[in-house]
């Protein structure tokens, strides 16, 4: 099974998915957070991968950044990496208002069809906000359409690195507040309701019975 | 002791009451007297106090009723001790009297019987609690008579007289000072005259109570008033029949007991609920109690009663239903109970078992470090049942079933495998195999594979899996690697057929494929992208492997859309794309078929990530097998279009990386091709940035791409290899990995089975299916990692886990038998449910907390009042006595409910006098009030009669005035 031996040396193993149209700038988003460059880089081909430690108060993190291609083509293929995100980002381009209509035409769905994760935190992400000159979806429309799919919103540029670490470092903290994802994502302990004192454990599970 | 028992001690009573209320000078008292002062105390300090001085001064509440308390008092007369009992009621609704209007059955025997409300009960405190004989009964009652006077107190006082089983009291009451009501209720409990066992008999008892004797009853008439309850039972689901008449003919109060009687309901009221196909539940409602009052009435004579005796029930006022719940509800231990929760809970010990053994093998073999722990009562069932089980889950039915069957909202969330898939019905069928013990799973496993085995030599479809789709990373590793080795097997079927097509009977199908194999890479390599040599190749495919499919394919895309014969013949075409147009040859540009993106199990994609953190970005290991993606469509998009540039490829592959200049022209979804697109050809456009930049990944793909259909390219996902590696998984998977998947999967495929009961609108049910969704996700999160962190402790979650599912199925079980019981009076079904769950919930959380507390609890649910609506409904539950069970019982009263004869008829007469003939006293108030009539009348005469045809209790209460 290619199980890792030993004990991570990491507190948290979360996954994020970045999705969105062809040539929004996932990959250049990815790359500004992993690597803290910018590349005009070559379209993506199917799913792309990077790996990101961080360190968030007291907590270890380890991020796995998949990065989609947004190619139809590519779409039934990059399906299956739905599954188990902890975060899923929508990337729009401000500059092309085409992605942005996208978003709610074809990538909300992909997301209602794909993850199983009720408590997935979603995030969307307007990029290239360095072209303000060539803006064609206002901030105003970002908002209204997270409020709308209850996500997060933060507009940012991958060129400039402009909201780039918050977008991610936001998304993580949204995560760690989230219990079921945190338990999820744990390497080491687990959690579940019988673990707490026995004490709690009757008020918890008879809680478990009445509420309906 | 004999000169202060006065031989009648009423007539002293007034006296008493006027002169000698602060009598305290014991000088002369004989011990009968000391005895009487002592009852007058007690009493005097109960009266002073007041119920709800008493109720805080702990009294005690009466079993089975909200509002009776009594107080205990141990008195002391020479050689024997009595006991001296207060029972009083606290009504919230003001003075109400018990027994009479509102026939509650939660009064106490004693209230019904003489229709009074607060009294005391005085009794020896004997083995038998009896007095054995009149006068001494008599006597002890005069005292109680005197000091109950003396404090001028109403309550009336019963002394119980003779054997203990006839129930006999003898009792008075001082009513005021004219009135003074006495009592006496005696039973027979064999032979009960025949005149006694009906209504008119019984009506006459009554009336001969108070009128001279000699009177011919027929002639005469007596208005009495008139009140009958008569309960009624379902004939227990039982197939001894002894037993069946005894509980029949028993007491009311015993019947309880007789219900404690261990017996399987051999009927299988559940045979069509989901659980039956895998075991039989004990029907959680035993019968039904049925309680039917009839209006007060005034009878007038003989003849009006006999016609009662024929009055259907359907007729009476008042119908509460009672259910009778089966003693194993409120019982925590398992005992030999058989059902899911017991299952399960013996896979989580199999799981405890499972970490001691390398292989599944080991635990067969008997040989393994662990199985000294494998006790003799671990046994394999015989080969006769495991081929049974394999048959069941690989010979039957050949149909793929409905994978979404059952499922819960929730379902998903567990990672297991569909309830009607070949993993979850293996998990389901090892509950049921042997006792579910780690050698019976092994034994079966290893079974299950070797079939497994079976179909994928013998390219024969995997039974209960999809051979398409694409792999749910949401579910257990082995119903992925199942579910991927389907579709292997169906590819491999795919191949082989087009080998054999052409072939015609040549060798094993193996070596077919190999064959074709290395046929392909030879092509692969030699393909160049000249248009002649394809050309000439094409033909030589064509005869070489003669896919008829994609020969039809072929032949339909030339005849229909290559007008210019000159140029090259697409292959693997789909049709063309719209009315895109290739920039260069101004052709059609034809979308081509494409292989499937290849799937992959969850541990193929963990071992990818590996790959990856292993190596870094440097060598560029994930873009590996989407580049052979990206190949592969290219390969195939030049095959169709040969005269395709790279950039017709990326309009069509990724049309956002076409910078089109003029719109209206390049607009790929223009709709007809105008003559106007035409002029403009070609259009001006180019390629974005990012695509022309130099050495892009995507142009370079494109130049070693060579032109090659799909059906002829290399396999992305080569069927033969994974199938031979998804194998060796299943026949050296670590026991305890295929437990935590197995454990899983049970549980899931239980908690689906059990979700597919029709249980109709019950909302608290819905609501605790999807907690049990909820709990058991939380639960199983531990398992399927890499690692289990506390295995001790999980194994003790997971077992409290099963209590929890037991629990849940209990009251499924209880929610499916009320449902289909009251199918056409749901709301009945609701609130009876809803009684039940509201006792049930409470005792879970205790139960399946502490493991020592495995008490015992009497289930016992709520009388439900039955609308006229609803009655059809419930008598149809009393369905009419089979010919065995009529033959044996003489039916000998009337008021038949479907055949059904009363178990216990209770009947009060009362008849009054006009007693407002000016005599007024202090106590007249109080008399209204006990005796529940009219002011102007008093309740003179009073009779309860109680029993059946072989069982007669008569309670008789007259007052007079002395």
């Amino acid at each position: 099974m290619g199980s890792s031996s030993g004990q991570p040396e990491f507190d948290y193993l979360f996954k994020v998915l970045l999705i969105g149209d062809s040539g929004v700038g996932k990959s250049s988003l990815l790359l500004s957070f992993t690597s803290n460059t910018f590349d005009d880089l070559s379209p993506t081909i199917g799913v792309d991968f990077k790996v990101k430690y961080l360190t968030i108060g007291e907590k270890k993190l380890k991020l796995a950044i998949w990065d989609t291609a947004g190619q139809e083509r590519f779409r039934t293929l990059t399906s299956s990496y739905y599954r188990g995100a902890q975060g899923i980002i929508m990337v729009y381009d401000v500059t092309r208002r085409d992605t942005f209509t996208n978003l709610s035409d074809i990538w909300a769905k992909e997301i209602d069809l794909y993850s199983t994760n009720q408590d997935c935190i979603k995030m969307l992400v307007g990029n290239k906000v360095d072209k303000e000159s060539e803006r064609a979806v206002t901030k105003k429309e970002g908002i209204d359409f997270a409020r709308e799919y209850g996500c997060l919103f933060l507009e940012c540029s991958a060129k400039t690195r402009v909201n780039v670490e918050q977008c991610f470092e936001e998304l993580v903290h949204k995560i760690l507040e989230t219990p079921s994802l945190t338990a999820e994502g744990s390497s080491g302990g687990k959690k579940n309701i019988f673990k707490q004192n026995p004490a709690q454990t009757s008020s918890a599970s008879s809680s478990y019975c009445c509420s309906s | 002791m004999a000169s202060t028992s006065r031989p009648n001690p009423l007539e002293e009573d007034d006296d008493a009451e006027e002169e000698v209320q602060h009598f305290d000078d014991f000088t002369l008292a004989s011990s009968w007297e000391r005895f009487i002062s002592d009852i007058e105390a007690t009493c005097r300090q109960w009266l002073a106090d007041g119920p709800k001085n008493l109720v805080e001064k702990g009294a005690v509440a009466v079993e089975d009723s909200k509002n009776l308390f009594k107080v205990k008092y141990d008195l002391k007369n020479v050689a024997k001790s009595y006991c001296m009992e207060f029972y009083f009621q606290i009504d919230n609704n003001g003075s109400q009297q018990a027994g009479i209007g509102n026939w509650n059955s939660n009064s106490h025997d004693l209230q019904l019987c003489f229709g009074v409300k607060d009294f005391l009960l005085i009794a020896p405190q004997s083995a038998s609690g009896v007095l054995l004989d009149s006068p001494e009964s008599s006597k002890l009652l005069s005292s109680v008579a005197i000091a109950l006077s003396n404090c001028a107190s109403l309550w009336p006082a019963f002394v119980p007289v003779h054997d203990p089983s006839r129930k006999a009291y003898i009792g008075i009451q001082n009513m005021g000072t004219v009135f003074t009501r006495r009592f006496e209720a005696d039973r027979i409990n064999s032979q009960v005259p025949v005149k006694l066992m009906h209504l008119e008999g019984l009506y006459e008892l009554f009336v001969s109570k108070f009128v001279y004797s000699g009177v011919d009853f027929s002639m005469h008439n007596f208005k009495v008033h008139f009140m009958m309850r008569l309960t009624y039972q379902t004939f227990p689901y039982e197939e001894d029949e002894e037993n069946d008449m005894d509980e029949l003919m028993g007491d009311k109060t015993d019947t309880a007991e007789h219900y404690g009687s261990e017996s399987r309901n051999k009927l299988h009221w559940d045979d069509d609920c989901p659980w039956s196909e895998w075991y039989s539940a004990e029907d959680p409602l035993r019968g039904f109690e049925l309680v039917v009052t009839c209006a007060d009435k005034t009878v007038e004579n003989t003849l009006e009663m006999a016609e009662l005796e024929n009055a259907s029930p359907h007729e009476a006022e008042k119908w509460i239903l009672h259910p009778i719940l089966s003693p194993y509800l409120g019982d925590p231990s398992h005992g030999n109970r058989i059902d899911f929760s017991s299952q399960l809970l013996c896979v989580v010990e199999a799981l405890d078992m499972s970490f001691t053994a390398q292989f599944m093998e080991d635990f067969v073999s008997g040989e393994n470090p662990g199985s000294e722990n494998l006790k003799t009562s671990v046994v394999i069932p015989p080969p006769t049942v495991l081929d049974r089980v394999i048959k069941d889950l690989f010979h039957e039915g050949s149909k793929l079933p409905d994978f979404t069957k059952g499922e819960h909202r929730l379902s998903r969330a567990l990672k297991a495998a569909p309830l009607e898939s070949l993993f979850t019905q293996f998990c389901l069928h090892s509950l049921w195999f042997g006792n579910c013990n780690i050698r019976a799973i092994a034994s079966l496993w290893i079974e299950f594979v070797r079939e497994v085995r079976w179909c994928w030599e013998e390219s024969q479809p995997l039974p209960k899996m999809p051979v398409d789709g694409s792999i749910d990373l949401s579910t257990c590793l082995i119903y992925q690697k199942l579910h991927l080795l389907a579709i292997c097997i169906e590819k491999k079927r795919e191949m082989n057929e087009e080998f054999l097509d052409c072939i015609g009977s040549e060798d094993s199908s193996d070596a077919s494929v190999s064959v074709e194999e290395h046929q392909k890479v030879d092509k692969r390599r030699n393909t160049s992208s000249e248009a002649d040599l394809q050309r000439k190749r094409d033909s030589s495919i064509a005869e070489d492997t003669s896919n008829r499919l994609r020969f039809e394919r072929k032949t339909e895309s030339t005849n229909s859309v290559n007008q210019s014969p000159t140029h090259a013949i697409r292959r693997g075409s789909a049709g063309p794309a719209g009315t895109m147009m290739l920039l260069k040859s101004h052709q059609r540009l034809h979308a081509p078929f494409t292989q499937d993106p290849p799937l992959m199990t969850e541990d193929m994609h963990e071992e990818r990530l590996q790959a990856v953190e292993a190596f870094g970005d440097s060598l560029n290991v994930p873009g590996q097998l989407e580049k052979d993606i990206l190949l592969s469509d290219m390969s195939a998009f030049k095959a169709a279009n040969p005269d395709a540039v790279f950039e017709d490829f990326i309009r069509w592959h990724s049309p956002g990386d076409w910078d089109s200049s003029e719109p209206e022209a390049a607009e790929p979804s223009g709709g007809s091709i105008t003559e106007g697109s035409k002029d403009k050809w070609p259009p001006r456009g180019r390629l974005s940035q990012r695509m022309s930049d130099q050495g892009n990944l995507w142009r370079k793909s494109w130049n070693d791409a060579p032109a090659l259909p799909a059906d002829d390219q290399k396999p992305l996902l080569d069927p033969n290899r994974e199938g031979e590696k998804i194998l060796h998984y299943l026949e050296t998977v670590r026991p305890h990995q295929l437990l935590e998947q197995m454990v899983c999967t049970a549980f899931r495929g239980s908690a689906d089975t059990l979700n597919q009961t029709n249980f109709g609108d019950m909302k608290q049910m819905t609501s605790k299916l999807e907690q049990l969704y909820l709990i058991t996700k939380s639960t199983l999160g531990a398992l399927q990692r890499n690692n289990l962190p506390d295995r001790a402790e999980t194994i003790k979650d997971l077992r409290r886990l099963c209590v929890v599912f037991e629990h849940v199925e209990k009251l499924v079980t209880v929610a499916a038998s009320l449902h289909r019981k009251f199918l056409d009076a749901s709301r009945l079904a609701q609130v009876i449910f809803s009684d039940f769950y509201g006792i049930y919930v409470p005792l879970m959380g205790i139960n399946s907390n502490d493991e020592e507390n495995k008490s015992r609890t009497e289930m016992e649910v709520g009388r439900q009042e039955v609308t006229p609506r609803e009655r059809q409904v419930v008598s149809n539950l009393f369905s009419p006595p089979s010919a065995n069970q009529s033959w044996r019982k003489v039916l000998s009263m009337g008021n038949l409910l479907n055949g059904h004869e009363p178990i216990l008829r209770e009947i009060i007469f009362s008849t009054g006098d006009d007693v407002n003939n000016g005599i007024h006293y202090a106590a007249a108030a109080d008399v209204a009030a006990t005796s529940d009539r009219r002011r102007e009348e008093i309740e003179t005469h009073r009779m309860y009669v109680s029993g059946t045809s072989n069982d007669l209790r008569v309670a008789l209460s007259v007052t007079s005035c002395d």
